[in-house]
């Protein structure tokens, strides 16, 4: 009898409560930018971020193929184009080499969101590079530190388009996560 | 044996939250984008409920999709805990999210959903404040086509709405709108903020809650995020004012029963026809009141 397991499941990332939990963690960075969120499923970060979003409503762009063929089905999300997809998931340690979806003058909200993962990210992080944040959801300015993101994906996102228009991210590192949404304005420091 | 086997649950006829899981995630990925656009009436499939649209579907909605079991709900209706709307939303929720908490203390709230009140206290980080939105579209007086109306928000053209502000001036030398007093978020997008008294506009600039708008009938939800300036429409010479409370004599008017002078006041005839003045918050009232009379048993 010992031997049978005890489903995990208050932790399992394909669970309504789990999901309901990752959803106020995503409302919480969404609404301050910057602020770090630790992931409680056990599941990687992207994908437990995902597995609380996706469903066969939406089209998920995968360009550097970090999703296994046996997680497809579950997520339920068609397959599309990283132009077109309104959810996007890649190695933000990868130079930036598509253009995502901004969406439309009268229809911004069509503008990708895209899952970038990082080495490690945190509010105080010895080695990461130190993006200077400003904008809605900030109380003055607000520090974010990322090492592993490529510059290409920031230069981009500020030059793609002008608000109301753009795209929204969330860095994932193994276990944590942060928003940076279009309307946060980024500076990029000196690495400490 | 499987000793993890449970009998099915005759009652389970509905998911935790009445919604079913795809109608939620809709409900919260379009929460997400709103809160992205600050301001931008973000359009969603709003969900047939076991109500009349118009009675708080929207706001309802985006309610049952943040809510938890560890959250803790208030529901006001004009400020009441205790009016019709307020206790029928109340008796939903606790009907169909089994373990979810409710209170009428403000401050043991982490979910407020509001009909046409703000909370007189200030909210928190910890809160999250759910307005039900009638009409969400503060260009509707002015042009009739949406398609329309969308590219003047796009283009942040709201010179037709100041217009309109304008012959409000001409006519009366004031702007009439006691109510949805259009307001401008993050310099960009005019709202709606549901039909919350001047009084309120204040409470959604610089908020440190993030406020949610759902309209249900309209089919649109909205969000102000916190640390996000929000300014009433107004015309440089003539500044925004709130509800002025002062009698004939100049003296600021006191709530009858808690006797406040910082809240906003709900006016009442008595038996008597004679004008009477009450918060319209009616929790603050009572925690006023409760200070009052600890204050008497102490002395």
């Amino acid at each position: 009898m010992s031997d049978i397991q005890t489903p995990r499941a208050s932790h399992g990332a394909w669970l309504s409560p789990m999901q309901q939990q990752i959803f106020r963690d995503l409302l919480h960075v969404f609404s301050y930018p910057g602020r770090v969120a630790e992931c409680t499923a056990d599941s990687m970060t992207w994908l437990a971020l995902l597995a609380a979003l996706t469903d066969g409503e939406v089209t998920l762009a995968d360009p550097h193929g970090l999703i296994a063929a046996d997680i497809w089905p579950k997520l339920e999300a068609r397959s599309g184009t990283p132009g077109k997809a309104t959810f996007i998931v890649a190695d933000g340690g990868r130079i930036m080499d598509f253009q995502p979806c901004t969406g439309s003058l009268e229809s911004p909200e069509t503008g990708a969101t895209l899952l970038l993962r990082v080495a490690a990210l945190g509010e105080d992080l010895d080695g990461g590079v130190p993006l200077n944040l400003t904008g809605p959801g900030i109380q003055g300015n607000t520090e974010l530190f990322v090492s592993g993101l490529h510059p290409s994906w920031l230069i981009a996102r500020a030059g793609l388009a002008a608000f109301p228009l753009g795209i929204d991210l969330l860095l994932c590192d193994e276990r944590r996560f942060a928003a940076l949404p279009r309307t946060t304005h980024i500076e990029i420091g000196e690495m400490l | 044996m499987n000793i993890h086997y449970e009998f099915p649950l005759e009652e389970a006829g509905y998911a935790f939250g009445f919604l079913d899981e795809y109608a939620k995630k809709e409900v919260r990925r379009t929460i997400l984008k709103a809160i992205c656009i600050p301001g931008y009436q973000t359009p969603y499939a709003s969900r047939e409920m076991p109500m009349g649209r118009g009675f708080g579907t929207g706001g309802l909605q985006l309610t049952l999709s943040l809510i938890g079991t560890n959250d803790t709900l208030k529901v006001i209706d004009q400020g009441s805990d205790d009016s019709v709307n307020a206790v029928n939303m109340r008796q939903f929720v606790q009907l169909t999210c089994p373990g979810v908490e409710v209170t009428e203390k403000l401050e043991e709230a982490t979910l407020i959903q509001s009909r046409h009140r703000i909370p007189e206290i200030a909210l928190t980080e910890t809160q999250v404040l759910v307005l039900q939105v009638p009409y969400p579209d503060p260009l509707v007086v002015v042009e009739s086509s949406e398609a329309r109306r969308k590219i003047m928000h796009a283009e942040a053209d709201y010179s037709r709405l100041l217009v309109k502000l304008y012959e409000d001036i001409v006519h009366f030398n004031e702007i009439t709108i006691s109510h949805r007093y259009p307001t401008r978020i993050n310099r960009h997008y005019v709202i709606d903020p549901s039909p919350i008294p001047r009084w309120d506009v204040p409470k959604l600039n610089q908020s440190p809650a993030l406020i949610l708008f759902g309209a249900g009938r309209e089919k649109k939800i909205y969000a102000v995020p916190p640390y996000t300036v929000a300014e009433p429409l107004v015309f440089d010479d003539l500044p925004f004012r709130v509800e002025d409370f002062r009698d004939e004599h100049g003296q600021r008017r006191a709530c009858t029963r808690c006797g406040a002078t910082n809240s906003f006041l709900d006016e009442y005839s008595d038996d008597n026809n004679i004008k009477i003045y009450q918060c319209s918050d009616s929790a603050y009232c009572d925690g006023q009141l409760a200070q009052h009379q600890q204050r008497e048993g102490k002395a």
